[in-house]
């Protein structure tokens, strides 16, 4: 017999709160298995809620594949929305997977996806709702195995109290490999958590496991060393990659969600990692080399993802959909037959030109979903600096094809309080807004009447871990205010519509990117104290965090607004991203110079990330310089 | 080209009406997500669906009485337009294919009624609650047909008293001695001009402290749609 949840249970909570659909599973699609013929039971737990949690791919990814495997049985999780956590809490009910309903503390091995540094007090909140010890030191045996994987393990220190280990890099072979040892050494009965954690940390690439390094640190509270507790596991724990996209695993079906989703819609990644070398984006650099899939495959799963779903919308996924060599191949081969099944194609992060702008005439099936670009900066010479090859010319061409197509609307992202700022660039941010609305009252096809609006969205600068700039400081709180201040006066325009970010958020969110072990007292406390969803506006609290830090004995200046100096020991040191830090810091002083770098096809910049397999990099031909 | 009845079918969208359960967890699905699920089902299993005309064509579905959440049923029809050359039967398999044990198509014909002729449902209710036996049976019962019984009903153009017990037009209440709980049976207006929610008469009880006014987590109820109804009592189909 299967094991299906009873949802009886939970009936008169579910009547009581919002949206229930995002607690009771039953999803066509969704993988039931009977406990007694698997070995290992995996909780995948999202940090966010259902909706946000079905749309990521990494979770379509993994879910498939651990539960291709027949004595794996992989099931959900998802952080109950505050009015479902209060009933939780209230009637004393643990935390538990959508597919069996069994509570988290019953798996095996409970991983979390870590897509963002502000989920963390929900990662917390989770374990606590399911009655797991915080701390992975206060964990006995018979508690699951605490794992965490995604973007955020790029430093994931602040977090290494709470977790048993980390999976650093790209986890479809790691997850499996992981797994198996688990299995191994339950059945041969080597199993403690302490032999299992030493065992992986040794033998399975890619695993970090926190408690076996002790770090110490310098009078002034920078880090001294971090100490191996023995010599078998690695002093770095090197990223894992996958070679062949075109081998990777990919899921042929996907659990189908009744309640909308955010990206309700098939998802092809066409490619991983990206050409270019943006200064400021952690993404760009931790994901190198680019690795593409090729339109074949493409077609084919495009296609069978179209069968098994019903899904109408395809969307195209990865950092730079442009930088894509066989784009026109593969969007001719897609609409072949997308138009005569009623699937529109929709291309996210395009950048206009001439090729996009034919793709939009040819199919009208082609949506891009709405027309952004990502100048970043106002001024050519802040562009340089963030080796962010776009020039105004670029900016306006691709809006007066926009305009061109009827379009009205444009949308303009840029960042304030990037390294080496002055008022003149965030003058320029103004000037490029109103250039582009110049462009729309030159363009001849404009509706008659009617005016443009050109949403300028203008998020603060994060100095990030394994970028050029993560030496650098973020401007203070009080700078970065007045900068939104100034720029709301520069940017009063009837056309112009003026977003953004809140800097509390943007404050707390490059603490804890840059942070140490000494961030978990702060983490603790604030799960102690009630905190969640703190990606959300609604649930930030800046004042609360900063007594949260005084309370933690935290200094948020010294992780945020520091600059950290080239010979520190830094917190993410422990991990090898693939790109060196001697290339890291080369890119810094030619951002200063204000010098480009040229993309990955142009020319080999020697980043280092090619050292994480052979034959990886295949625009370099494995020709870069190591160090 | 000849005309035959198959290729007259092939060319006029034809209407099917297919009757399908929304059990379990599906009651927790609102109407909308439901309009959505099934155009996809309908696309993923291929069933030759008809496609409005126009700049975004999309599958049209008719729904009959749009299902609250919290309620489940056995009892719920759409209509959908059928192009292609296919069986009733083959719709039925092919459908059930993409769906769930609890959200299950029963069977699919060519419909000869109207969904505007729909006039009431039938509900059955079962209500574990404290202090459930023969004369809180008795009591429920006797509250639930003396006027008035007036609860508050929420409706797009805000709130609205109504007396449950004039709403209520057939009305049976039982104790379960196996089950340990209260067994009701309840006929409410459910149509196009009126619809009431068949949780209302648990408000109503819950107010009073006759039912379900203690801890949620020792009570619990469910509600099933069994059944749908013309103006004069026939059962729709
Ligand atoms: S090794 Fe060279 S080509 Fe490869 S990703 Fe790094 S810089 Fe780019």
């Amino acid at each position: 017999m299967e094991q299906k949840k009873d949802i009886r249970k939970l009936s008169s909570v579910l009547r009581s709160v919002s949206k229930p659909g995002r607690y009771t599973g039953g999803e066509f699609g969704e993988v039931i298995k009977e406990k007694s013929n698997v070995k290992a039971r995996f909780a995948f737990c999202f940090p966010d809620t259902y909706e946000i949690g079905m749309s990521n791919l990494g979770m379509r990814i993994l879910y498939g594949l651990l539960n291709e495997q027949p004595d794996i049985w992989c099931e959900r999780a998802f952080t109950p929305w505050v009015d479902m956590e209060e009933k939780l809490r209230e009637y004393n009910i643990p935390l538990t997977t959508l597919e069996s309903g069994d509570p988290l503390g019953e798996f095996d091995i409970v991983g979390f996806s870590l897509q963002y540094e502000l989920c963390y007090t929900n990662v917390l909140n989770m374990l606590s709702l399911a009655n797991i010890p915080l701390r992975a030191a206060d964990r006995g045996e018979g508690t699951p195995i605490i794992i965490g994987g995604g973007p955020c393990t790029y430093n994931p220190e602040p977090l290494s109290d709470f977790f048993d280990c980390f999976a650093i890099g790209e986890g479809e072979e790691l997850i499996i490999e992981f797994t198996r040892l688990y299995i191994e050494m339950k059945e041969s009965g080597e199993y403690t958590r302490a032999s299992f954690l030493r065992r992986a940390a040794a033998t399975v690439g890619g695993i970090y496991v926190p408690s076996l390094y002790e770090v110490s640190y310098n009078a002034d509270g920078t880090i001294r060393e971090y100490a191996p507790a023995c010599g078998a596991i690695p002093p770095r724990v090197r990223r894992r990659v996958v070679s062949d996209l075109d081998a990777a695993y990919f899921p042929r079906r996907l659990v189908m969600p009744y309640i909308e989703t955010v990206h309700d819609r098939i998802m092809l990644e066409i490619a991983r990692g990206c050409i270019r070398g943006c200064r400021f984006c952690q993404s760009g650099m931790v994901c190198r080399p680019m690795r593409e899939r090729s339109p074949e495959l493409l077609c084919g799963q495009a296609r069978a993802l179209f069968e098994a779903t019903g899904y109408d919308e395809i969307s195209l996924s990865s950092l730079s959909v442009s930088d894509y060599t066989r784009l026109p191949e593969l969007t001719g081969r897609l609409l072949d037959w997308t138009d005569e099944h009623m699937v529109s194609l929709s291309l996210p992060s395009l950048r206009v030109d001439s090729f996009s702008v034919e793709l939009m005439e040819k199919a009208a099936s082609v949506r891009t979903s709405a027309l952004t670009f990502a100048p970043e900066a106002g001024t050519q010479r802040l562009r340089d600096v963030i080796n962010k090859n776009v020039t105004e010319e670029d900016i306006l061409r691709a809006a007066k094809a926009a305009f061109g197509f009827g379009k009205t609307s444009v949308k303009l992202y840029f960042m304030q309080g990037l390294p080496t700022e002055t008022l003149e660039d965030l003058d320029g941010i103004a000037a490029v807004a109103r250039a582009v609305v110049g462009e729309y009252y030159r363009s001849p096809g404009r509706p008659k009447g009617r005016r443009p609006t050109v949403t300028v969205s203008v998020s603060n600068f994060i100095p990030k871990p394994f970028t050029p700039f993560q030496w650098e400081a973020q401007d203070s709180p009080e700078l970065l205010r007045e900068k939104q201040e100034y720029l709301k006066y520069k940017l009063g325009d009837r056309n112009i519509r003026y977003q953004y970010h809140d800097v509390g958020t943007s404050h707390v969110e490059a603490v804890l990117a840059r942070g140490d072990r000494r961030l978990s007292a702060a983490l603790e406390l604030a799960c102690q104290k009630g905190f969640h969803f703190d990606a959300w506006d609604e649930h930030f609290d800046y004042g609360r965090w900063l007594e949260v830090f005084e309370c933690a004995g935290i200094d948020p200046s010294f992780y945020a607004n520091r600059e950290y100096q080239p010979d520190e020991v830094l917190p993410w040191d422990i991990i090898d991203a693939g790109v060196t830090k001697k290339f890291l810091w080369r890119e810094r002083e030619r951002a200063y110079q204000g010098k480009t770098t040229l993309n990955c096809r142009q020319s080999c910049s020697g980043c280092g990330a090619n050292r994480l397999a052979t034959g990886l990099c295949r625009p370099c031909g494995g020709a870069s310089e190591t160090d | 080209m000849k005309l035959t009845e198959k290729n007259i079918r092939a060319t006029v969208p034809r209407v099917v009406r297919i009757k399908f359960i929304k059990v379990g967890s599906l009651q927790y699905i609102s109407h909308l997500d439901l309009q959505r699920t099934m155009a996809r089902v309908l696309a993923r299993t291929k069933i030759p669906v008809w496609y409005t005309e126009g700049f975004n064509p999309h599958i049209k579905l008719v729904f009959a009485v749009p299902l609250a959440v919290g309620v489940e049923s056995i009892c719920e029809f759409l209509d959908i337009r059928i192009t292609g050359d296919i069986s009733c039967e083959e719709i039925v398999e092919r459908v059930n294919a993409g769906l769930t044990s609890e959200l299950r198509v029963i069977e699919a014909y060519y419909p000869e009624t109207r969904f505007s002729d729909i006039e009431a449902a039938d509900y059955i209710y079962k209500i574990k609650t404290v202090g459930a036996g023969y004369e809180l049976a008795d009591r429920i019962k006797r509250f639930l047909t003396t006027p008035p019984v007036m609860v508050t009903r929420k409706t797009k153009s805000g709130e609205r008293d109504v007396d449950i017990a004039q709403a209520i037009s057939r009305l049976v209440v039982s104790y379960s001695k196996a089950e340990g709980g209260i067994e009701m049976t309840a006929r409410l207006p459910a149509g196009s001009r009126l619809s009431i929610n068949p949780a209302l008469p648990l408000d109503a009880l819950r107010s009073r402290g006759l039912a379900l006014a203690g801890d949620i987590t020792k009570e619990s109820y469910s509600i099933m749609r069994v059944r749908l109804l013309f103006a004069d009592g026939r059962e729709f189909k």
